[in-house]
C-alpha cells in the first residue's frame, strides 16, 4: 500500500526528518556517484543510531560506503559502490561485504528500474529479457523464468521492490513538499514514485510561486512526508549550481577508509559524523565559508572549474 | 605535425575505431578512455553518432574538460537533451543502443566479464559491481570490451593472477557462452555480444566460435608478451598486424579534450610512459572503422 502525504506544511528539522528512517528499513538513497547524494541526512541517520538498514540503487559511492563504515547496513542491493577511477574501490563497503556484515545481493540498473517500476505501477513483478545466463540468476533465486504467453519469448520476472523510504537531496523545494531536482535526476524521480515515502533535504525552501518560476517541481508533494532546508546538504558530493564535488575532502575520506576500520572510525567517522552536534557544526569542521566559496568557484569559468579537480587538490 | 602518442591515446583511438556512424552509443561511468574515444569519433568519422554520456545521460554534450568522476555537470554541458535512468535503459531493452563499452576485473575467453566478486564458490574479494553492465551486455547490439590491466606479472612464488582468465568467477556481463557453456544465441537475447577487446598489450576480436582472438599488437608488444599474460591458450589471427596509430592531429584533439589528464589514471603506473611514434597522414582526421 502506498500513502499520499497531503498536509500543507512539511518543514521539519534535520533530526526529525531522519527519524522517519526505522531500523531494518529498505532505503533508496538519491543522487549518484559524486553528485547530489543526501549526505547530511545520512549523517543524521547514523547519529540517530539506526541499524540493519538495507540499500538499493544504481551507481553510488561515498553515501553507501559511509553507511557501511558506520556499521548500519545489513544488506546491499546496489548495482555499483565505488569511487570510479578517481580513487577506486569503496573500502568500507568492501570490508563490510567481505566480513559478512553486509549481505551481498548486487543488482543491475535495469533490473532495479523494473523492480521499482513494478512497485510504482502497483503490480507484483515486471519482466526483463536480459540477465538470463549471467551470475545474477544464481545470486537471486527470486527471479523466475517465464515463456511469454503471447510470443513465446524467454523472459525473466523480477519482483516489485518497494523502498520503505527514498532519501533525496534536491536543489529546491517548497513547504508543501514539492521538489525541484536540477540536472541529472539519476533514479530519484522513479524512487519517489516507488517508495512508501520520500524524505527530502533541499538547498533552499522557496514559495510555490518561486518554484514555478524556477521551472516547476518534478517530484509532486504528495510523495513527500517531510522536508528540511539543509544548505550544503549533499557535501562532499556536488549539488550544482550551488557547489561542485569536493575532491580534497573525498580524498581525505578515502585515505581514512582505506587505512582500516579503526582508523576510519577515529579519523573520519568521529570528527565528521558522530561528534558533530548538528549540520552547522559539520560545516564548520569542513572549513566553513572558505570551503563553500571554493566549491562555488566553478561558476567563474572552465579554468576555475578545472582547478577544483587538479591533481594537487586530492 | 609529427611526434609521439601515449599508450592511452593509442587505446582511445582504437576504441574510437570500433564506433559506427549513425548509431546510438553509450559509455558507463568510470571510463575516461571510452568517454574520450566517443568524443573523438563524434568529431571525426561518426558525426551522426548519438552520444549518450554515462551517469549524466546527456545527449551529445560538449564538455569543457573531462572531470575525475562521471556524474558532474561539466560532462553534460552543451547537451542537446537528457535522459533519465528509465529512458536510457528502455533504449537498451528495446534494441536501440548500437554499442556499449564494458570492462572487467576478469574477462574470460568467451568475453564474459566479472566486476562483482572474486571467489567462485564464496566471496573472497568484493568488487564494486557492474552498474547496468549485466542488462546492457544482453540487450545492446555490439559490445567493445577494454582493460588497462591485461599484463600479468608473476608474484614472488612465480604464480600469476590473470585479468584474461579461462573462466570468470562470476559472470556480471554476458559474453558468447554462459558458465555452463550454453551458447549466447540459445538464450534469445537482443544483443550479439562482444565484438572487440582492446587491452594495453593488443587488440582482439572474436573468432566464429566466439573465442577471443589476437588481431593486432602495439609497436612494443609481442605474441609472447600477450601469451604470457593470458590465462588460456592464445588464439592468433592469420592476419595479425601492427595496431594503427592516431595521426598527430587526433593526438592533439585528445589532449585538448582531457587537459587534466584524467584518463592517465586508468592506466597502470608502468604503462604511463609508453610512447609510440606517430606520422602525418594525408587526411589527418579521417578514421577508418575497424572491420
Amino acid at each position: 500500500m502506498s500513502a499520499v502525504f497531503t498536509h500543507s506544511d512539511k518543514r521539519v528539522g534535520l533530526d526529525e526528518l531522519a527519524s522517519h528512517v526505522k531500523d531494518g528499513d529498505l532505503l533508496a538513497v538519491g543522487g549518484g556517484l559524486s553528485s547530489r547524494e543526501p549526505m547530511a541526512l545520512l549523517r543524521a541517520v547514523i547519529r540517530a543510531g539506526r541499524q540493519r538498514l538495507q540499500v538499493v540503487g544504481s551507481a553510488h559511492g561515498i553515501d553507501i560506503d559511509l553507511l557501511c563504515g558506520a556499521g548500519v547496513v545489513a544488506k546491499s542491493l546496489e548495482s555499483y559502490v565505488g569511487f570510479e577511477q578517481d580513487f577506486g574501490m569503496a573500502p568500507n563497503y568492501r570490508r563490510a561485504c567481505e566480513s559478512g556484515a553486509v549481505e551481498v545481493a548486487d543488482s543491475c540498473c535495469y533490473t532495479v528500474v523494473q523492480q521499482l517500476r513494478a512497485a510504482a505501477y502497483g503490480v507484483p513483478f515486471l519482466p526483463v529479457r536480459s540477465v538470463r545466463g549471467t551470475g545474477f540468476q544464481g545470486m537471486h533465486p527470486e527471479y523466475l523464468p517465464m515463456k511469454c504467453p503471447f510470443t513465446g519469448d524467454d523472459l525473466l520476472l523480477v519482483p516489485a521492490l518497494q523502498p520503505d523510504v527514498a532519501l533525496i537531496h534536491a536543489q529546491y523545494g517548497d513547504s508543501h513538499g514539492n521538489l525541484r531536482i536540477e540536472g541529472p535526476p539519476v533514479a530519484d524521480l522513479l524512487s519517489a514514485r516507488a517508495a512508501k515515502k520520500v524524505i527530502a533535504t533541499v538547498e533552499r525552501i522557496v514559495s510555490n510561486d518561486e518554484l514555478q518560476a524556477l521551472g516547476g517541481a518534478n517530484v509532486p508533494y504528495f510523495h513527500v512526508a517531510a522536508i528540511a532546508e539543509v544548505e550544503m546538504g549533499a557535501h562532499p558530493t556536488a549539488c550544482y549550481p550551488f557547489y561542485a564535488y569536493d575532491r580534497p575532502h573525498t580524498a581525505l575520506y578515502y585515505q581514512a577508509a582505506k587505512a582500516g576500520a579503526d582508523v576510519f572510525r577515529a579519523s573520519y567517522l568521529a570528527p565528521y559524523v558522530l561528534d558533530c552536534l548538528d549540520h552547522a557544526d559539520y560545516l564548520e569542521r569542513i572549513g566553513g565559508v572558505a570551503t563553500r566559496s571554493r566549491l562555488s568557484s566553478w561558476r567563474d569559468g572552465p579554468q576555475a572549474w578545472q582547478e577544483l579537480y587538479a591533481e594537487a587538490n586530492a | 605535425m609529427t611526434g609521439t602518442c601515449t599508450l592511452g591515446e593509442a587505446m582511445i583511438y582504437t576504441l574510437a575505431r570500433t564506433i559506427e556512424d549513425g548509431t546510438l552509443v553509450f559509455h558507463g561511468f568510470g571510463s575516461p578512455l571510452v568517454q574520450l574515444a566517443m568524443h573523438v569519433a563524434k568529431r571525426t568519422h561518426a558525426p551522426d553518432m548519438a552520444l549518450v554520456a554515462g551517469a549524466t545521460y546527456g545527449l551529445n554534450p560538449r564538455p569543457p574538460f573531462l572531470t575525475p568522476t562521471s556524474n558532474d555537470w561539466a560532462l553534460d554541458r552543451g547537451a542537446e537533451c537528457a535522459l533519465d535512468i528509465e529512458q536510457l535503459f528502455d533504449l537498451g531493452a528495446s534494441g536501440r543502443i548500437g554499442r556499449m563499452f564494458l570492462s572487467g576485473v576478469q574477462i574470460d575467453r568467451w568475453g564474459n566479464a566479472n566486476v562483482t566478486r572474486l571467489g567462485r564458490d564464496q566471496l573472497d574479494i568484493k568488487l564494486p559491481g557492474g552498474g547496468g553492465g549485466c542488462n546492457l551486455s544482453c540487450d545492446v547490439d555490439h559490445l567493445t570490451l577494454w582493460t588497462t590491466a591485461h599484463r600479468s606479472q608473476p608474484d614472488r612464488h612465480g604464480k600469476r593472477r590473470y585479468r584474461l582468465v579461462e573462466q570468470c568467477d562470476f559472470i556480471t556481463n554476458l559474453g558468447h557462452r554462459t558458465a555452463d557453456r550454453r551458447e549466447r544465441a540459445q538464450l534469445g537475447h537482443r544483443g550479439m555480444g562482444p565484438q572487440w577487446l582492446v587491452t594495453e598489450l593488443g587488440l582482439f576480436d572474436f573468432d566464429p566460435r566466439g573465442l577471443l582472438r589476437l588481431r593486432a599488437l602495439y609497436p612494443d608488444t609481442s605474441i609472447d608478451d600477450v601469451a604470457q599474460s593470458t590465462g588460456f591458450e592464445l588464439v592468433v589471427a592469420d592476419d595479425l598486424h601492427p595496431l594503427v596509430l592516431p595521426s598527430p592531429e587526433i593526438v592533439a584533439m585528445i589532449r585538448a579534450l582531457d587537459p587534466l589528464g584524467v584518463h592517465v589514471k586508468e592506466l597502470q603506473p608502468h604503462d604511463r610512459e609508453r610512447r609510440f611514434a606517430v606520422v602525418p597522414a594525408p587526411n589527418p582526421l579521417q578514421v577508418e572503422v575497424m572491420q
